[in-house]
């Protein structure tokens, strides 16, 4: 056995099917991607070559294509900020209650999890709905006048709305890793704590975090790699608008491509898509490196 | 015994053979999802009655709401998977690029001048001298209503846009919707300023001529327009969620007696027949002629008319010869097919009946009115995809009052001004 893995011809032949496939499902795709980017394709017919154009007209004069990245930069903010620490939080009080009552919590907070992103979105999109939404009618009921607010239509709420939406559906995920990172951490590290006087905050923030911490890492990488992939909810409820207000990355780069027609400029927004998403994900992972990795 | 069974073999496998060969299967793609009224159950109607007159034919449909059909024809045209049949829209920005791209069976024009097509009908699919598709629909802009919440409301029919405005507020009095339209998606947007447009200035040829840059959209008129439009919105003519209310939502809102207003085109004239709606709906929808401008040139009678959907035949399919016999077939049937069932206005001549509804009357009577119509499609569609894109964001802009109305005309002028260098 030891012979034949050694043996290059068998080694080269291992690993040939999954070079294919990356070569194939990746690489192609994404040199097909930027051919077309330096054309002006509308996707029926022929076109013609533009070299750069493209790429300057969405750097130095596409304002939708910089509000999309500040978008998915404020989303990775609230999910990484905002709701990572309620969802530890919350796991950390689910992994001191009742076994019993913390399993039955903890299915109601995957359950968004586990719904189609479909069924989801026409959930929020009907509650937020002006006229008939419940959302409006329960604030009605601490209101003199009937609110009518059009959560998802209008400038100065659209994007909160929209990101609340996403991130109901992913707190169980942030919930289920975090509460499965609390229940490997040994009980005798947390005992010699409270041995040593530390109170549950110092617990926590000195010996329970840190051990937690590629659990942590793994959850801002996901997170931040979900941000920039976010499309479904955004296109189902706003479509990016008001205007492009609730617009992001993975919407637009769509609509200019299969909506516009306009192929090349399309390729070019996933093009520079992919340049910003592997940048920030290195980021991140260089952000988390330990010193055992660095060493 | 041997031979026998050889033999039988070799027939039943000829036989297998030549049944394959005289089996011809049409795949047809389209934009009608609901088969159980309106266009939808008329062209069901018409592939049954094609199947039983063609033995040989066999009928495979595929349907989508109307954005993702769009889309799906790119998907498929890129993956030179065009369906056989084709129901599309022949306004240039889009049906151009098929013919550019040689995908579109040429027709002959001179077999189907006899098919009763209104002027300019048939016109509306000719590129090049020649016949690319059939029109199946006159497509005109009006107003329905819903003549039980008008009277709950104590509103008249307006005839002027000051009139919408007033009616605003009796409605929101009694907890109703005033109108709802597809915000979503904008177009419906665009040819409302269109139609505001001509009844400020009184000349549907003012936007060609912008479009020709013979005149700019930042001219007074279109300006004003624009202010129009901004206005029913400020003024809560439409519903709150306009911005996010798709066209089946928008529909739906009307159809279920939530909105006073549907603000869309004459093809709905099947909501008067839609068993998806309650007797007391189908019994009180009209349609009104889309009203005036005070101190605008435009007339009551002018309409924003104009042919936009068409079915075509793909030229680079191997059923090419049998899709235009369909469409022959479809020509003749589908006038007197669409009006019985009230699915559509045809682009061809109908005769009113007794039994039509009163909306698909109304909407007859607004057309053999109208004494000036439009001289092509609206502006999200005299251009290409690019523009149509610019225009449709801009008019979100517009409705979700994050940019003027000079602000939106500034942005029109400069989409089509880049549209023009693109010719």
């Amino acid at each position: 056995m030891k012979r034949l893995f050694n043996n290059k011809p068998v080694i080269a032949a291992l690993v040939l099917p999954g070079i294919l496939v990356m070569v194939f499902a990746m690489i192609i795709p994404i040199g097909f991607s930027v051919y077309y980017s330096l054309t002006n394709w509308a996707g029926i017919g022929a076109f013609k070559w533009v070299g750069f154009d493209n790429y300057v007209e969405i750097l130095t004069s596409d304002s939708t294509f910089w509000r999309s990245l500040t978008n998915v930069a404020i989303l990775i903010v609230v999910t990484v900020f905002l709701q990572n620490p309620v969802a530890f939080a919350l796991a950390a009080l689910l992994a001191r209650i009742k076994p019993r009552w913390s399993r039955f919590f903890r299915t109601i907070y995957f359950i968004p999890a586990v719904l189609s992103v479909v069924v989801i979105t026409a959930l929020w999109t009907n509650i937020m709905n002006p006229s008939f939404g419940i959302l409006n009618k329960f604030l009605s009921l601490f209101s003199t006048d009937p609110v009518t607010t059009s959560w998802l239509g209008k400038p100065a709420t659209a994007l909160g709305s929209v990101i609340w939406i996403i991130v109901w559906q992913g707190f169980g995920w942030a919930l289920l890793f975090f509460y499965s990172g609390l229940m490997t951490v040994p009980a005798e590290l947390e005992e010699a704590a409270k041995i040593d006087g530390a109170g549950w905050w110092m617990t926590y923030t000195r010996v329970i975090l840190p051990y937690l911490f590629p659990i942590i890492s793994a959850v801002v990488v996901i997170d931040v790699i979900s941000s920039l992939k976010q499309m479904e909810i955004i296109f189902l409820s706003t479509g990016g608008g008001p205007g492009d207000l609730t617009q992001f990355t993975a919407v637009y780069l769509y609509q200019k491509a299969f909506v516009a027609s306009q192929y090349g400029y399309g390729n070019g927004l996933s093009i520079l898509f992919v340049i910003v998403a592997v940048g920030l994900t290195l980021v991140v992972q260089r952000l988390f490196r330990t010193e055992g990795e660095v060493a | 015994m041997k031979k026998f069974v050889a033999a039988l073999g070799v027939a039943v496998l000829l036989t297998a053979g030549v049944g394959a060969q005289t089996k011809v299967s049409l795949k047809v793609g389209d934009n009608l999802p609901d088969r159980t009224s309106g266009m939808g159950l008329v062209f069901d109607t018409i592939n049954s009655e094609f199947k039983a007159a063609n033995p040989g034919v066999d009928i495979a449909v595929e349907s989508y709401p109307d954005q993702p059909w769009q889309e799906k024809v790119k998907i498929y045209v890129a993956a030179k998977q065009l369906p056989d049949i084709n129901k599309f829209w022949s306004f240039p920005g889009m049906f151009m690029p098929l013919i550019d791209a040689n995908l579109v069976q040429a027709l002959d024009k001179p077999a189907f001048d006899k098919l009763g097509y209104m002027p300019g009908a048939l016109e509306s699919n000719v590129y090049g001298g020649k016949l690319y598709g059939l029109p199946l629909t006159a497509d005109g802009w009006v107003i329905y209503y819903n003549k039980k919440l008008f009277k709950d409301a104590g509103v008249a029919v307006p005839k002027t846009y000051d009139d919408l405005i007033a009616s605003v507020a009796k409605f929101k009095a009694k907890g109703i919707i005033p109108a709802v339209t597809d915000g979503k998606d904008a177009w419906p947007l665009v040819i409302t300023w269109d139609a505001l447009t001509e009844k400020v200035n009184g000349d549907f040829s003012r936007t060609q001529a912008a479009f020709d840059r013979k005149a700019k959209f930042t001219d007074p008129d279109f300006v004003k327009g624009a202010t129009l439009l901004q206005g029913l919105v400020k003024s809560g003519f439409f519903a709150e969620d306009l911005m996010v209310s798709d066209y089946g939502a928008s529909r739906n809102l009307f159809g279920q007696g939530k909105a006073a207003m549907y603000v869309m085109g004459t093809w709905e004239v099947g909501l008067g027949a839609d068993k998806n709606f309650s007797a007391d709906f189908l019994a009180n929808v009209d349609a009104f002629k889309f009203p005036t401008v005070a101190g605008g040139k435009g007339k009551a009678d002018d309409f924003m008319a104009w042919f936009g959907g068409n079915i075509f035949v793909n030229a680079t399919g191997k059923n090419a010869a049998t899709g235009v016999k369909y469409l022959e077939f479809l020509a003749k049937r589908w006038p007197a097919l669409a009006w019985e069932k009230q699915a559509g206005y045809p682009a061809q001549k109908v005769t009113a009946r007794p039994t039509d509804t009163a909306l698909a009357k109304t909407l007859l009577a607004i057309g053999g009115e109208a004494k000036m119509t439009s001289d092509g499609p609206p502006s999200t569609d005299r251009s290409d995809a690019q523009f149509k894109d610019d225009i449709q964001k801009a008019a979100g802009e517009l409705c979700a009052l994050i940019i003027t109305p000079e602000q939106f005309c500034a942005k029109i002028e400069a989409a089509a001004a880049k549209a023009f260098a693109r010719k």
